[in-house]
């Protein structure tokens, strides 16, 4: 039994084991959002910053889908903008194929570009309505340079609406002529041109109703088998996340508080909001499980609690956990291996 | 058997409906020609039940629930049929009547809760504003009225509260305060759409819980119109499923989510994830809702039907007993009855 399973799995797993792409090091990103210079002087207002990330790190393997979950303001967009250079980390190192991502703007690293690729949230602002198909789908191609004969481009980008399963006559099309799901596949496909290895795609299905994003999550996992895609996953949804994932982490308020496999999350999350999180889920099964509300709210993030920032919302909390900020740290137990900061799981006590 | 036109009475319901919606048509006159929204539906809600109303975007799911309440936005009309509230018509009443209505005896809460209250106005001079219009009450009752409704939703320190602006309430307490305004008349009937679509997974579920409680206790019934199958399948009693301003099935909520009738029902049930079991693939239905420009001819969903069959594209289905719901389905039409109805396996995945 064993030695089936090895044989099955040793391809992606003994390969991937070595074959980190991405790897963030504790990566942080302040904004500041001070009121004016002016304010500050007459009203005596504090300048404020906000930790948007503070601290994040985790590694994703070749061929792997680790997904980001949290609610709004958690800071899982900024991850996503970070790790394609949209935004620059306040401090932290990202590496991409153990390469620096800042590179990625100097003439050594324009390849390093073309290999990650972003599919944004909202497939009606980012597609150009003035542009027709073709031209999305090739900007990538003619931007890098990829490809210098017409006749190649227009074959490449043929390929491109195939894979996406649309028709090479969509091209002479413009964006208002598809629907939600069509679009998105558009920016799937102008993702694609550049034959990426890593794909970031912040919320691809929240815009969506619930038949197309079936239709989006079983291309995405489809293309991911047959060109060995990585993908980082942002998410609100947690059915979704379950769904696509292979490993999955929690943000609580610009940090990660779980990081795990998939069915160990789901299956014995350790960190008292990854409870709370998967109780307040409504439940399609009608098993007559109780759904429990999960108390409070987010604090806000100009003024986090100290310690824990989840303590007072936290069952559990003691004096420990209002005053040190707790460490992500890895588990092992029964249901496996969890990276978890909680000062309640390091003591036993939760 | 009628086999065109939806029965009269509507389905599944007690008799003596809080509600009742018959043969409901919604028409917005463009240029190009008349849309049809909401083409011929019938539902009927009873006193403090629960209705759930599904459906993608675009299956005229808001639209009806406007309708019922009054506030369809011109050019839309109500093109025929009727809807009753207690056994009188409020579909053609003059607008000072229907506004005497709504508040009093329709509640309405909206997606948005930052556009649903006046910014310029604390909360608690809107909450008083609500409570003396329906009301016989003195301002200084009215507004300890208001302080006991915000009590009763869950905000903290309501008497210090009541006196703050929208705008310094977070986005789950403004869902709160728009509840309490909704609740403020004891109004018999409530018209929820989307309640909880703008909020978090863990405000969402602290805000249905609370609607449920607070609709209990008050006996309310609720039209609970929204795309989450797992909110509907918590609150709700019956839900109706609408496809391209159709009902194509109601019933029951745990017989349409656990043994679904409709082929567009099998479809949608199977495209949601879920915890329950692993699958590699979600069920998929091709192509995507009609635009309402062109509507296919007969069952508006037979070109993306996988047991579409001759009759389908030639005569619109009504809605036909289909277990213990109603589907608008030709599969359960006795006379095709050799056709096998459509399994969630019989849908290809």
């Amino acid at each position: 039994m064993s030695a089936v399973l090895r044989e099955n799995t040793s391809t992606t797993w003994e390969t991937a084991a070595q074959d980190v792409i991405v790897r963030a090091e504790n990566i942080a990103k302040y904004f500041d959002v001070s009121p004016p210079w002016l304010n500050r002087v007459l009203e005596r207002q504090q300048r404020a910053i906000l930790h948007a990330v503070d601290g994040v790190s985790f590694e994703i393997k070749r061929g792997e889908t680790l997904s980001l979950v949290g609610e709004s303001g958690c800071g899982k967009s900024t991850v996503a903008r970070l790790l394609v250079g949209l935004y620059t980390p306040t401090h932290g190192r990202i590496n991409f194929f153990g390469r620096d991502l800042r590179e990625m703007n100097s003439a050594r690293g324009r390849g390093l570009r073309q290999k990650l690729q972003m599919i944004f949230q909202d497939p009606y602002a980012s597609l150009n309505p003035r542009w027709r198909v073709a031209d999305i789908i090739a900007e990538p191609l003619n931007a890098h340079g990829l490809m210098k004969d017409k006749h190649q481009v227009t074959a490449r980008v043929d390929e491109l609406l195939q894979q996406v399963r649309l028709a090479p006559a969509d091209k002479t099309k413009y964006p208002h002529q598809f629907s939600g799901g069509q679009r998105q596949r558009l920016s799937i496909a102008r993702a694609l041109a550049t034959k990426p290895e890593f794909l970031v795609c912040d919320e691809p299905t929240s815009a969506l109703d619930v038949s197309v994003q079936a239709q989006v999550l079983n291309l995405m996992k489809d293309l991911q088998r047959e060109m060995g895609l990585t993908y980082l996953f942002i998410s609100h949804n947690l059915a979704v996340v379950h769904h696509i994932s292979d490993r999955v982490g929690v943000m609580y308020l610009g940090k990660i508080v779980e990081l795990a496999s998939r069915t160990t999350l789901f299956n014995t999350p350790r960190h008292p909001y990854t409870r709370m999180l998967l109780d307040a889920i409504p439940d399609l099964e009608m098993s007559g499980r109780a759904r429990t509300p999960v108390a409070g709210e987010v604090p806000n993030p100009l003024n986090p609690p100290s310690g824990c920032t989840f303590n007072p919302r936290c069952p559990y909390a003691n004096d420990r956990c209002r005053v040190e900020v707790p460490l992500l740290k890895l588990y092992q137990h029964a249901g496996g291996e969890t990276q978890a900061a909680c000062h309640g799981v390091e003591e036993g006590r939760i | 058997m009628t086999l065109t036109a939806a029965p009269p009475r509507a389905v599944g319901s007690p008799s003596g409906s809080l509600l009742e919606v018959r043969n409901l048509r919604i028409e917005f006159p463009t240029r190009r020609g008349t849309l049809v929204a909401v083409d011929d539906i019938s539902f009927a809600i009873g006193p403090g039940e629960v209705l759930g109303v599904v459906g993608e975007s675009g299956a005229g799911k808001s639209l009806t629930g406007a309708a019922i309440i009054g506030l369809l936005e011109p050019p839309g009309r109500i093109a025929g049929g009727e809807i009753l509230l207690a056994g009188r018509r409020i579909d053609n009443l003059p607008y000072d009547a229907m506004r005497r209505i709504r508040g009093r005896e329709i509640g309405a809460i909206f997606q948005d809760p930052l556009t649903s209250l006046n910014p310029l106005y604390t909360v608690g001079d809107q909450l008083i504003e609500t409570i003396t219009t329906h009301l016989d009450l003195s301002a200084g009752k009215a507004r300890t009225r208001a302080i006991e409704l915000l009590a009763s939703t869950g905000i903290p320190a309501p008497d210090r509260r009541i006196d703050h602006y929208p705008h310094q309430f977070s986005g789950g307490m403004r869902q709160r305060v728009v509840i309490a305004l909704a609740l403020a008349a004891e109004p018999k009937l409530l018209i929820a759409d989307e309640p909880t679509t703008a909020l978090d997974v863990s405000i969402q579920a602290q805000i249905i819980s609370l609607l449920k409680k607070l609709c209990r206790d008050h006996g309310t019934a609720v039209m609970l119109v929204t795309h989450d199958m797992g909110v509907i399948a918590e609150t709700a009693d019956r839900v109706a499923v609408m496809y391209a301003g159709r009902i194509a099935e109601i019933g029951p909520v745990s017989d349409v989510i656990h043994r679904p009738q409709h082929p567009y029902t099998v479809g949608l049930m199977g495209s949601i994830p879920t915890f329950g079991h692993e699958k590699e693939r979600l069920t998929q239905i091709n192509g995507s809702m009609p635009r309402l420009t062109a509507i296919p001819s007969g069952c508006a969903f037979h070109p993306r039907c996988v047991h579409a069959f001759d009759r389908c594209p030639r005569e619109r289905p009504g809605l036909l007993p289909a277990g213990s719901s109603m589907a608008a389905c030709w599969l359960h039409d006795p006379a095709s009855a050799r056709r096998a109805a459509p399994q969630a396996s019989a849908v290809s995945a």
